[in-house]
């Protein structure tokens, strides 16, 4: 195969991932084709035709970019660069494309790109690019190329439903684990798993019993606290993250979120609330229940932050003693480019922290992380690329640190797994926390 | 000589404003039956109050965060669009002509007005050609078609400028003129000069999903 | 510039190809065309060489080519109307579009040019600098 020399031609094809590797090596140029034509075909339509059709050249999405900007303006991160390399290349050679060029369109739709929509506010005709890499993303997908670790969540979604390979009965024994925890500090703290009738089903994602309980025993503290009538189930369907959203395996994606508003079907509570992540949300809200052909999600979805609000404005959690550390808040895209929770978090931080300092560029205009769209899920391989593709976000973290800030509150799995690199690798020293944690600190428990 | 301004400025005009009008309301149409067909997701999240938002901020000099970040930009190609569409609408020449045909006519500009903003367009076309050809992000996304458009856009402009103030075979240049005209008209619906027509369309929808569904501004 | 004196001056601009030539002047060489009705001039006025471009229209006998007279509608073959002004019967009131009045001249000069395939058509050769 012609590999070596691709890997001389692009650095960041030095990247070995099998899951790449191995899917372009069964690929020929005519199955390429064949499955190219056919998704097009089948899947897309007007949207494309006309995004690809009334695109004027100008560029002036690029400068939207966290990968353009963190590399020094190379127009081959640019947004419009981006869908040049891929899409326009694949209309333009009507599918017949080769192996490499499946291979570079892979690690561009998965790796240099998060799907985090800030270009479409700055493209004059608000052309969606992170829809344009989602139909490069469904292509490698139904090509079978796809990173590696990302396929390996997306095949734990398929086979258990969530994204970590959580057995039915590990997740169980985390909320008794994490309540019988929390009963130490509260005695007479529940975490009532398979409530039927509860107001709320509270949903988290799988990462949190896999390896960071202590966000359950946080929100089970949080809710007994404010006396909140809720519910977690015992089955599959508690998890509420996907991956596949991002692989571009949408059928998966609808067997998780079918799953997910059916538990809560099933459990009767009036709504859903999720813990603090961003792409969980996305796919609840926005993503998910439009595959399986609902407007809005058949059930109302209540995001962490907009939940913490609620509780806060309503006066159901008290604040003891304000939090004094400085912070800065990381609006994550998801939560508000995608459901314009930006506001209602500043209201939140005001009511917990004594002082709060922006980061610039900030509410739906903040730079994204650079660990959504299921970037961060690609994996060790890509994560130094991960990190050099923000340094952006390093700059933008250092310059509300130059004026005072300590802590950096990041509402969002993502975007937390992300800023933990980035201010690792950069050196930032500047601490990192969920809403929660600081609310669990600083909010006045019963004694 | 008379016989090409006969053809030119007879049945060439029809030929091209067919093309415009019916080749745009082609694209048009055929883009809401295929929306229908295999995205009704635009019919259904499409909103005429948050779509609008969207496109007043963009219509609107300064009006979004990205004009403002670029004001040499934004100046440039709000004139370039606005002169673009104002002066051969409102040019004098152009009205004695459809007044000839139609016996119809409106307002119109002093040929002096018509003139300094010829000029303006032109210096427009300059500009971008030059930003395609220095500023890396452009450059990497331009193909010999752009400047083809550039050039298609700013030909009627350079030639009626030439003929109006007759310089050396402005004749020939009058027929230029409206030949260049003439393909520019036709070419709006044939090439990505159609994003005149879907701006409305590709922003509303945008400002719709943004606005309706994500509750968030998107300027 | 005023919006009428603009209308005015442009429609002076258009007296192209004019062959409706008016007034009593017909005796003496005759080497532009000009209506009191455009006050002001848009574009220069046109030089016309009655004689010379009659001779090479070869219609020095027939002036009615030219200086028509209509009744209901209907040329009136015998009569011709040397001594009026275009605008007397082409009438331009006040506030008027004088494109109306220019649209004639147009149509009689260009348009017959178009029709024989013979003289000026474009604006600037009948206005020129
Ligand atoms: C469709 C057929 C068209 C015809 C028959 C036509 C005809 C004319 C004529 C007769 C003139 C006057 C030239 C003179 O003064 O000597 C003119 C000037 C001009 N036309 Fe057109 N035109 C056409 C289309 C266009 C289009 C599409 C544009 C621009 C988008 C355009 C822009 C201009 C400009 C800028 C001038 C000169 C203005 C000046 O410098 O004063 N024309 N045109
Ligand atoms: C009224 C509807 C229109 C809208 C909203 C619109 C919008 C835009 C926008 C946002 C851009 C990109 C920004 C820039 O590079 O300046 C653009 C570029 C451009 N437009 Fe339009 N446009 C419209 C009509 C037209 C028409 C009628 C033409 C010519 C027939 C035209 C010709 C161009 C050209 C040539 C460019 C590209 C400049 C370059 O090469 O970078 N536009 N337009
Ligand atoms: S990462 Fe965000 S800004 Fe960059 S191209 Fe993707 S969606 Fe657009
Ligand atoms: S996507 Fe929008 S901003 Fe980017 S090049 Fe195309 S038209 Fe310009
Ligand atoms: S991880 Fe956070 S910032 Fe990044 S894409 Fe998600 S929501 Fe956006």
């Amino acid at each position: 195969m012609a590999e070596p020399a691709i890997k001389r031609s692009d650095e960041s094809n030095k990247i070995v991932d099998e899951g790449i590797d191995k899917g372009i090596a069964r690929l020929t140029p005519k199955k390429i084709e064949q499955v190219i034509n056919k998704v097009l075909a089948a899947e897309t339509g007007a949207r494309l035709k006309t995004y690809v059709g009334t695109c004027v050249h100008c560029g002036l999405c690029s400068e939207a970019c966290h990968y353009y900007l963190s590399h020094d303006n190379d127009p081959k991160f640019s947004p419009a660069g981006k869908v040049k390399q891929t899409i326009w290349e694949i209309l333009k050679k009507k599918g017949k494309v080769d192996q490499k060029f499946i291979r570079d369109a892979s690690r561009i739709a998965y790796t240099e790109c998060n799907l985090c929509r800030r270009c479409a506010m700055y493209c004059p005709f608000g052309i969606d690019i992170a829809y344009l890499i989602s139909i490069v993303r469904r292509l490698c997908h139904m090509l079978g190329v796809t990173p590696l670790y990302q396929q390996d969540t997306a095949h734990s979604h398929s086979a258990t439903l969530n994204q970590m390979w959580v057995k039915e009965d590990e997740w169980t024994d985390s909320l008794f684990w994490q309540e019988e925890e929390a009963q130490d500090e509260i005695p007479d703290l529940r975490i009532p798993v398979e409530k039927e009738g509860a107001e709320i089903f509270y949903s988290v994602i799988a990462p949190e019993p896999k390896f960071r309980a202590q966000l359950i025993y946080q929100a089970a503290v949080i809710m007994n606290v404010a006396g909140v009538d809720f519910t977690m189930p015992a089955t599959p369907g508690w998890d509420n993250s996907d991956l596949c959203m991002f692989t571009g395996d949408y059928e998966v994606m609808g067997r998780l979120k079918k799953a997910h508003f059916e538990t809560a079907m099933r459990l009767k509570v009036k709504r859903i609330v999720m813990g603090e992540c961003g792409h969980a949300f996305r796919s609840v809200y926005d993503v998910g229940n439009r595959w399986l052909a609902w407007k809005m999600p058949p059930i109302p979805v209540t995001h962490a932050v907009e939940f913490y609000y609620e509780l806060l404005k309503e006066g159901r959690i008290k604040i003891a003693e304000k939090y004094d550390k400085p912070v800065t808040f990381q609006d994550p895209c998801n939560i508000v480019r995608g459901r314009g929770l930006h506001d209602k978090a500043r209201y939140v931080v005001d009511a917990l922290c004594e002082e709060f300092i922006e980061m610039h560029p900030n509410r739906e205009h903040n730079y994204c992380c650079c660990a959504g769209g299921g970037v961060i899920n690609a994996g060790p391989p890509y994560k130094m690329k991960r990190i050099e593709g923000n340094k952006i976000k390093a700059e933008q973290l250092f310059a509300a640190k130059t004026r005072g800030a300590k802590v950096v509150i990041a509402p969002c799995h993502n975007c937390h797994g992300g800023l933990e690199d980035i201010i690792h690798h950069f050196g930032l020293d500047m601490e990192l926390h969920f809403l929660g944690d600081i609310i669990y600190k600083i909010m006045e428990k019963p004694v | 000589m008379h016989d090409i301004y006969n053809f030119v400025s007879g049945p060439l005009v029809w030929v091209s404003f067919i093309i415009f009008f019916g080749g745009s309301l082609y694209r048009l149409i055929s883009m809401a039956v295929l929306a229908k067909k295999k995205d009704v997701i635009v019919y259904e999240y499409m909103s005429l109050k948050y779509g609008l938002r969207s496109i007043l901020h963009w219509i609107t000099p300064f009006g979004t965060v990205k004009w403002r970040k670029n004001p040499i930009l934004t100046i440039v190609t709000f004139t370039f669009h606005i002169c673009l569409i104002f002066i051969p609408i409102f040019l004098s020449a152009h009205i004695i002509l459809w007044k000839e045909s139609w016996d119809i006519s409106w307002w119109y500009i002093s040929d002096t007005t018509a003139d300094v903003l010829a000029v303006v367009v032109i210096a427009s076309c300059v500009f971008f050609l030059i930003r395609r050809i220095v500023l890396p992000e452009v450059k990497y996304l331009t193909s010999v078609s752009d400047y083809i458009i550039l050039a298609i856009v700013a030909a009627p402009f350079i030639t009626g400028f030439w003929t109006y103030h007759q310089w050396p075979g402005f004749k020939i240049m009058g027929i230029i003129h409206i030949l260049s005209g003439e393909i520019m008209l036709a070419a709006i619906p044939c090439t990505r000069l159609i994003h005149m027509v879907f701006f409305p369309f590709t922003r509303g929808y945008m400002g719709s999903e943004f606005g309706a569904v994500r509750h968030a501004k998107d300027w | 510039m005023g919006k009428r004196t603009l209308i005015i001056y442009m429609v002076i601009t258009l007296l192209v190809c004019i062959f409706a030539v008016m007034s009593g002047y017909s005796q003496e060489d005759v080497t532009t065309v000009e209506d009191s009705a455009f006050e002001e001039k848009m574009r220069p006025t046109v030089q016309f060489l009655h004689d010379e471009h009659n001779e090479a229209a070869e219609i020095e006998e027939e002036c009615n080519v030219c200086h028509h007279v209509y009744e209901e509608g209907k040329k009136v073959e015998d009569e011709s109307s040397e001594e009026t002004e275009c605008s007397e019967c082409h009438t331009l009131n006040k506030g008027d579009n004088p494109l109306s009045l220019v649209k004639v001249y147009h149509l009689q000069c260009k348009g017959c040019h178009q029709k024989k395939k013979a003289g000026p058509i474009m604006c600037s050769e009948c206005h020129p600098r």
